[in-house]
């Protein structure tokens, strides 16, 4: 894992200079959304990889971070602190509904977080129905190559995040949580606050998300990031990459941006539908995703050379 | 007839199971004695479809049964009374002693078997509407035991049927055994009151850390000295 | 209103009159609403129930039953509520077929691990055919008028809309004959005997595997009911899916497992809330009350308010 660590910074590190190489306005759009992707698929990889629980309300979080950046920042408050003050307020309200939500198991955590989510969309569609455009001064003074940079900066420090989880003793854990709550417990393992613990870090990636989402739009409606396709594409992301893994939600987001921008020409949700029953395959099939088909098909190759000796 | 051959069976890495084997004869009843934890459950557990044994074979009247789906099990003729009843609880005694006969075999017999299960057990022809729920744990036992003979069975196996009935109802349940044994029915019996199991067997099995330890005509175990010792002793279920 | 001095005291007590007409209204019509999430979730109380499977597609479910309504209207010029009788068998087939190239392989690992891939599955058959829908009927809402479509029967001062009448006469049929099925024919009390315990259903000699078949056809039956009915009392688009997995799933929760009439009963509950809440806190914010009930209830009591406690 420490490999894949050092490959993938590695590739971002690359990724550096990109807006100084590349002239093209679309080509540094496309990277920093499979950025942005990356660093939202983490987030939820932590709660569902390493906490063992689906959360279906995670736009939630990614709304609150965008909804709070923007009105800071459009208030005057410096990019980066009002981007701080939006992960802040994702993990504040993670914390305070989370004790409640994490009484609930399985998939009674699952649908009262889809609940959740809705609730806050709903809430801020009818409260804010009015679309969100940044002030002449800000249009004007636009730089793509910041909200770059920030982008890049997320999803490195994603990555970080979740590798020197996966090691700790937080999250090995967490890891003991997922396979067996019960004897987790009993060996003195406090499931609940390592929960909540996973949960801050996974809200507050997903808030930081949220808050560079508001940075890079000009306009957008207030409620589209708590729109319930922000958690489908990080579930799907995630799952399809490798669930619980470092490069598994890398390998689905990259994947999943280039699936979907080439193929949103023809059929608008084609992509949905090869994701819906990939999942599906995912599920039933090989659930660790195509890191797991990878690593099969790599052992596979490397029976058949050996025998062929 | 049922034969068991060098039966193996584990839960995971834990062996439960080692080379068992046993038969039970048409007409017979046969007891399976042995401390809790010896395997005996699974080993009807095995006979019945619902484990999978890792080796050795299950053969009733020459066809082996490891593959089969429990649910056709029954529509061969094998029938069972699990541990604690295991009765549909928000259901009607009718309604349970119906879906006893679900299988095909079973449901050309219905009209018969119902009466003879409450000729067996009269108590529960007055309480064919209750729910099965509100019924004293030995009523639930005789349900239970109705329930399987609804499937019209050549074997009937019982897993426990004494445990947590008041005596008189056991004495009731056994009585009844044997009244179903006498028209033909064999009897496979798992029971703790070893006492009462070899009073009413011809035959017994013992079985002791998954492997067979004993067996033989029931009489002779009761006398015999290790049994006397073990099961019988002053810490052993008294009648 | 009424406490200022200037006010007439005759006009205050008609505009009082008005006001509690207006509510009344507003809970006949919930009522009327709230028929219909009962017939929702009564389908995905089935399956949940008895194969210990959540189903998130069901909205996705009453979607294509709209749709097969819809185009049997669009095309056939088929009255909605005769093309019931295509839409349910049709739904029925629909339902083996999921579960025969789907469901069937979920419900073979163990409770947890099952209800946790049935999501997943579900989420994925959801995902796949709102995106099928899209494409070939696009985003756009449909709806069927009929010749009688505005037809109202009046009742005193409240109005009630026939269509929707109709469809909860509809439904509640539908709902009693669901709960005479499980409660007389043979298989129905298979069906409830491996809701209860599967084993002890194997060992008395039923399939439980084609006891799950039925169940599981039976709730896509009930789903496509329900789209029948929304299409032609409301409307219908490809995005309704999770509105209606939601609805129906606040219902379930509500109501607990266990009972048919209870989830019926349910579906009017919220139906009427929703619209108690609409007057109260004013139109949008009707949705949100009731997840915030449902959250509140899920936490509180997740085998609801009717149901046996399964913890």
């Amino acid at each position: 894992m420490r490999a894949w660590t050092l490959a993938i910074l590695l590739a971002l590190a690359l990724l550096t200079p990109l807006p100084l190489l590349v002239a093209r306005e679309d080509v540094i759009n496309f990277v920093l959304l499979v950025l942005l992707s990356i660093t939202l698929a983490q987030s939820w990889n932590i709660i569902a990889g390493y906490a063992g629980q689906v959360n279906l309300g995670h736009a939630a979080f990614f709304g609150l971070g965008a909804l709070t950046t923007r009105t800071l920042w459009i208030g005057g408050v410096p990019v980066l602190l009002a981007l701080g003050a939006g992960a802040a307020v994702a993990v504040v309200f993670a914390l305070l509904v989370g004790g409640a939500a994490f009484r609930l198991r399985g998939a009674y955590f699952a649908i009262g977080t889809l609940a959740l989510g809705e609730i806050l969309r709903t809430t801020v569609s009818n409260a804010l129905p009015e679309i969100s455009t940044l002030p002449e001064g800000s249009i004007a003074g636009y730089r793509l190559a910041q909200r770059y940079y920030l982008a890049l900066v997320l999803a490195a420090l994603s990555v970080v995040v979740v590798a020197t989880l996966a090691g700790s003793r937080l999250g090995l854990g967490m890891q003991a949580v997922r396979e067996d709550e019960g004897a987790a417990e009993a060996s003195g393992v406090a499931a609940l606050g390592l929960k909540l613990r996973a949960l801050a870090l996974s809200t507050g990636l997903a808030g930081a998300a949220g808050g560079l989402f508001a940075y890079y739009h000009i306009s957008y409606y207030p409620s589209h990031p708590f729109g319930p396709q922000w958690t489908f594409e990080a579930l799907l992301m995630t799952y399809i990459g490798g669930v619980g893994t470092l490069h598994g939600p890398v390998l689905g987001a990259v994947l999943y941006v280039f699936l979907k921008e080439y193929l949103t020409v023809r059929w608008v949700d084609f992509h949905l539908l090869i994701f819906g029953v990939l999942f599906i395959a995912i599920v039933l099939i090989f659930p660790g995703g195509l890191v797991q088909a990878a690593e099969g098909a790599h052992r596979w190759l490397t029976r058949r050379r050996g025998r062929r000796r | 007839m049922l034969e068991i051959r060098g039966l193996e069976a584990a839960y995971g890495d834990v062996r439960v199971l080692s080379s068992v084997s046993l038969t039970v004869g048409p007409g017979e009843i046969v007891a399976l004695l042995g401390p809790n934890g010896a395997g005996k459950s699974t080993l009807l557990g095995c006979v019945a479809g619902l484990v999978r044994p890792r080796a050795g074979s299950v053969s009733w009247e020459g066809e082996d049964l490891r593959k089969t789906s429990p649910h056709l099990i029954v529509e061969r003729g094998i029938a069972m009374v699990p541990e604690g009843r295991r009765l549909f609880a928000s259901m009607t005694v009718e309604d349970n002693l119906d879906l006893g006969a679900f299988s095909a075999r079973a449901r050309a017999a219905r009209r018969q078997s119902l009466e003879r299960v409450l000729t067996l057990f009269p108590d529960l022809a007055a309480r064919r509407r209750q729910l099965v729920g509100a019924l004293s744990g030995g009523q639930q036992q005789m349900v239970a035991v109705g329930r399987a003979l609804m499937a019209s069975p050549r074997l009937l196996m019982l897993d426990e049927p004494s445990l947590g009935i008041a005596p008189q109802l056991v004495r009731a349940i056994l009585d009844a055994l044997v009244e179903i044994n006498r028209a033909g029915v064999a009897v496979f019996l798992v029971e703790q009151n070893v006492r009462a199991a070899l009073t009413l067997a011809h035959r017994a099995y013992i079985l002791e850390g998954g492997r067979v330890a004993g067996e033989g005509r029931a009489a002779a175990l009761l006398e015999d000295a290790h049994v006397r010792r073990a099961y019988l002793g002053p810490l052993a279920v008294r009648p | 209103m009424c406490g200022a001095p200037t006010w007439a005291p005759s006009r205050c007590a008609r505009d009082a009159g008005a006001a509690m007409t207006l509510i009344a209204q507003q809970i006949l019509l919930g009522l009327l609403l709230g028929g219909l999430y009962g017939l929702a979730a009564a389908g995905l109380s089935l399956v949940f129930g008895v194969l210990k499977v959540l189903n998130v597609a069901h909205g996705e479910l009453i979607m294509l039953g709209g749709y097969g309504a819809f185009w049997l209207f669009a095309l056939l010029g088929w009255d909605p509520f005769a093309s019931l009788l295509v839409v349910i068998p049709g739904a029925l087939l629909l339902g083996a077929v999921l579960y025969l190239v789907l469901f069937g392989f979920v419900v073979r690992a163990h409770e947890e691990i099952r209800i946790k891939n049935s999501l997943l599955v579900g989420f994925g058959l959801a995902l796949s055919l709102h995106a099928l829908a899209v494409r070939l009927w696009t985003a756009d809402d449909r709806s069927i008028t009929t010749s009688y479509g505005g037809a109202v029967i009046s009742l005193g001062d409240l109005a009630i809309p026939l269509i929707r009448l109709l469809s909860l006469a509809i439904a509640l049929a539908l709902i009693g004959g669901l709960h005479l099925l499980l409660a007389r024919w043979r298989w129905g009390k298979a069906i409830r005997a491996a809701a209860e315990d599967w084993q002890a259903a194997l060992l008395t000699g039923i399939d439980v595997r084609r006891a799950y078949l039925l169940a599981f056809a039976i709730g896509t039956a009930l789903a496509g009911a329900a789209g029948t009915l929304v299409s032609v009392g409301y409307s219908i688009s490809p995005s309704i899916g999770l509105e209606w997995t939601l609805k129906a799933l606040i219902v379930v929760v509500l109501a607990g497992l266990g009972s048919m009439l209870g989830t019926f009963a349910a579906g009017l509950l919220v139906g009427v809330a929703e619209a108690v809440s609409a007057t109260i806190f004013g139109g949008p914010y009707r949705e949100v009350v009731g997840l915030i009930i449902f959250f509140v209830v899920l936490v509180l009591r997740p085998q609801g308010l009717f149901g046996r406690s399964t913890r």
